[in-house]
């Protein structure tokens, strides 16, 4: 079986795109043509701006899928019981979009090359971040001490799961911007920049999904 | 036993992943079999008083009826083709050297380990229930099996966008390729529906919130809730299913029928077309729960439409295989026993999608027959299918060819015993002409018992073809025994670490140059530089 075959004539020949014990990296698709190969640290970069953005659209049906349950059982419901939400959410609400401008600045200091001003407005939104989850928490207790819980109503019981939902997924936000924000970029195929504007398309969608999350709670209630 | 990869066993490279998710499918095909055989006796016990002392309470039947459903649907017809051979081939046939995000494919893999016990758990505690445990632990089995498909979906699509080889340009896909991509991006969008109706439904359990038993307008309106989001995931579930089969079929038809694949686009377009539609279609399983009295019919039309992508696939299989010299090796027997069966049990389909017939009966043996034979059993065909046709590539041996011909007819005849009277059963069903021991439904109950019986039997056959080819078959020798065009086939068997030495392919034309005289062959590789082919001829 092992006999010379015309096969042989068809060997693959390869292109020698960095082994040798360098770091694997990723090579662009193959629409690119063969002019117009970009560098491996923006395969890279572009390899994660995707990932973020098929994330964005798992979230959003997520989500989705229980605001429509939120909509149909508020229209069939016998009788669904209002409650009153939290003033602290407005401030949380504030803390939030205050952390997508400092985001933004800090961007800008990063490309002006000013690395300790990026590090600071970048930590002040990490910082604000955290802020937000705290006092959502505040929040939870508020309502807990006020005897709502989640079986009191089923306002109560939405406002419960899109609150705590939407919390984990700032969460992971905020391990993001930990590390974009703490991990030194010298060695690795993506640039800080590359990273921080990664991180930020994931933050500015949590900011609006929560805006949109409170407008329903508040106008749905 | 090298083969196998199994040490070490948290390695996150793609194929060691796809191995072990083939081998987790094999598992739970097993688990699934015994379960379809115990509730088969079940019924015929029931249906004429015969085979005593093996029946089980109503609950532990309901309990083996959710768990085979579970087993097949989410651990052998999702993971084993999209995540199986998904994980495997992928990033061979698009000339990378690894998954994008290898951690993440370790990852889902392992997660869809977890949802696996949680699910057998679960059955050995349903039967001690009162608690509601059984079904607790199940929920939690399917949202992480959910989470494990959402990053394996993420995982593939941004694979495929971003690391095709140099010239792998989106019409030179393969079309299992594109198969799995439609794939991916509706696993992305239903599995997300499914963990959101998970979630809620834990935290009813768990958190005390009463989204599903809150008191509504209408009573029936709970159930519905929860069905709704149910069909949405599990209508375009079946695609989920069936797209990798069709990617899969489609290019074992090109190989060996030794033909360019007739319009190749449209092929890719029906792919598309059916992912789209399967996505909007879920209505077709709520005909019986009281939808607006319009809705049925929109979903009906939506329904009886699917037709017109799966005629192009029909067309484009048929228009290559037609005049062509076939090789009927058993991969291909297998390709085409999964055209006969889509076809069989799709022809039940267009009676199913009828808005006034769908409701019917949602859980009689009709539709019971209809939904194994087009769903469970031709998608099982298209797995062996596969499974034959790039065996040697995953394990540098061959299947035994004369066993795997056996095995296939025996399956094929089995197959066609078992669910051809069960339609039939369903139609008596229907017309309540059932009952008692002689009647025909009773015989019709006992023919279903015994094809099954023989069906199963026929599967010892394949698993010892299988673990004895892993380690003793015989040595697949070539590449590329099967003389096919795509990059697969021009690496080493099994393929090396980073699959092309750390470098990469250049890719020059599409997957399917087949009937072109090059060398003495008749194919011409998609990597092969014009300049090489200018010498070679």
């Amino acid at each position: 079986m092992t006999e010379r075959s015309v096969l042989d004539d068809f060997e693959l020949i390869i292109e020698d795109i960095g082994g040798g014990g360098r770091p694997p990296f990723d090579r662009d698709g193959g629409d690119y043509g063969d002019g117009g190969r970009r560098s491996p640290g923006a395969s890279f970069a572009r390899k994660y701006a995707i990932a973020i953005a098929l994330a964005m659209v798992s979230i959003l049906m997520f989500f989705m899928a229980v605001v429509a349950a939120f909509l149909v059982l508020r229209m069939t419901s016998a009788k669904w019981v209002e409650f009153r939400i939290p003033n602290l959410l407005w401030l949380n609400t504030a803390i939030l979009l205050a952390s997508s401008a400092t985001l933004e600045l800090a961007r800008k200091r990063l490309n002006a090359f000013d690395e300790a001003g990026f590090k600071k407005l970048w930590m002040l939104t990490t910082a604000l971040g955290i802020a937000f989850v705290a006092g959502q928490s505040i929040a939870w207790k508020e309502l807990l001490a006020a005897g709502i819980h989640g079986s009191t109503t089923l306002a109560a019981g939405f406002f419960y799961v899109f609150t705590v939902a939407h919390a984990v997924h700032l969460l992971g936000g905020i391990c993001a911007l930990l590390f974009v924000g703490l991990r030194k970029f010298r060695t690795s195929l993506v640039t800080r920049n590359a990273a921080a504007e990664i991180a930020s398309y994931y933050w500015h969608f949590m900011d609006g999904l929560w805006v949109f999350l409170l407008a329903l709670l508040y106008f749905g209630k | 036993m090298e083969n196998l990869s199994w040490r070490p066993i948290l390695a996150v490279d793609h194929k060691s992943v796809g191995k072990r998710f083939l081998c987790l499918a094999l598992l739970c095909i097993v688990l699934g079999m015994v379960l379809s055989l115990a509730m088969r006796i079940h019924l015929s016990r029931q249906d004429a008083g015969l085979l005593p002392s093996v029946a089980v309470p109503a609950e532990q039947y309901q309990a083996m009826m959710l768990v085979h459903g579970s087993l097949m649907v989410f651990f052998v017809l999702v993971a084993a083709p999209q995540c199986g051979f998904g994980y495997f081939l992928l990033p061979l046939q698009i000339g990378a050297r690894e998954m994008a995000f290898p951690f993440l494919s370790g990852l889902s893999f392992w997660m869809t380990v977890s949802s696996l016990c949680g699910i057998m758990a679960s059955f050995l505690a349903i039967p001690a229930a009162g608690t509601g445990m059984g079904m607790t632990l199940w929920l939690f089995s399917v949202a992480c099996f959910c989470l494990a498909m959402i990053l394996a979906s993420l995982n593939i699509c941004v694979t495929v966008i971003n690391s095709r080889a140099k010239g792998m340009t989106l019409p030179r896909l393969p079309v299992t390729v594109w198969a799995w991509l439609v794939t991916a991006i509706l696993s992305l969008l239903i599995f997300s529906i499914l963990l959101a109706a998970s979630t809620l439904l834990i935290s009813d359990r768990f958190a005390g919130t009463r989204f599903f038993s809150f008191r509504i307008a209408s009573a029936a309106a709970h159930s519905v809730l929860w069905q709704r989001w149910f069909w949405f995931f599990a209508q375009a579930e079946v695609y989920v299913a069936m797209l990798p089969c069709f990617g899969v079929v489609t290019h074992v038809l090109a190989v060996y029928s030794r033909r360019k694949l007739w319009g190749e686009r449209v092929a890719v377009l029906g792919l598309c077309a059916l992912g789209l539609a399967g996505f909007c279609i879920w209505g077709e399983h709520m005909f019986a729960s009281g939808l607006n009295p319009y809705t049925p019919l929109v979903f009906s039309m939506l329904a009886s439409s699917l037709g017109i992508p799966a005629l192009l696939l029909i067309l484009c299989w048929f228009r290559t295989l037609w005049g062509a010299t076939l090789r009927l090796d058993t991969a291909m027997l297998f390709a085409l026993g999964f055209i006969a069966l889509f076809l069989s049990g799709g022809i039940s389909g267009i009676f199913m999608a009828r808005h006034t017939s769908a409701g019917v009966g949602a859980n009689d043996a009709l539709v019971a027959g209809h939904f194994h034979l087009v769903m469970g059993v031709a998608a099982t065909f298209s797995i062996l299918a596969a499974l034959f046709f790039w065996f040697p590539k995953i394990f540098g041996r061959r299947l035994n060819e004369t066993l795997g011909k056996i095995h296939f007819w025996v399956t094929l005849a089995g197959v066609y015993i078992l669910f051809m009277p069960m339609h039939w059963l369903g139609l008596l069903e229907r017309e309540n002409v059932l009952t008692g021991a002689g009647s025909l439904g009773h015989i019709l109950s006992m023919t279903i018992l015994v094809a099954t019986t023989i069906t199963l039997a026929a599967q010892i056959l394949f698993f010892y073809n299988f673990f004895w080819s892993v380690w003793r078959g015989e040595r697949s020798g070539t590449k590329n025994p099967w003389r096919a065009t795509t990059l697969e086939w021009f690496v080493d068997s099994p393929p090396p670490h980073e699959n092309f030495g750390g470098g990469a392919p250049v890719v020059f034309r599409g997957a399917y140059e087949f009937g072109v005289r090059l060398a003495g062959e008749d194919f011409v590789p998609q990597h092969l530089a014009p300049e090489r082919i200018a010498k070679l001829r």
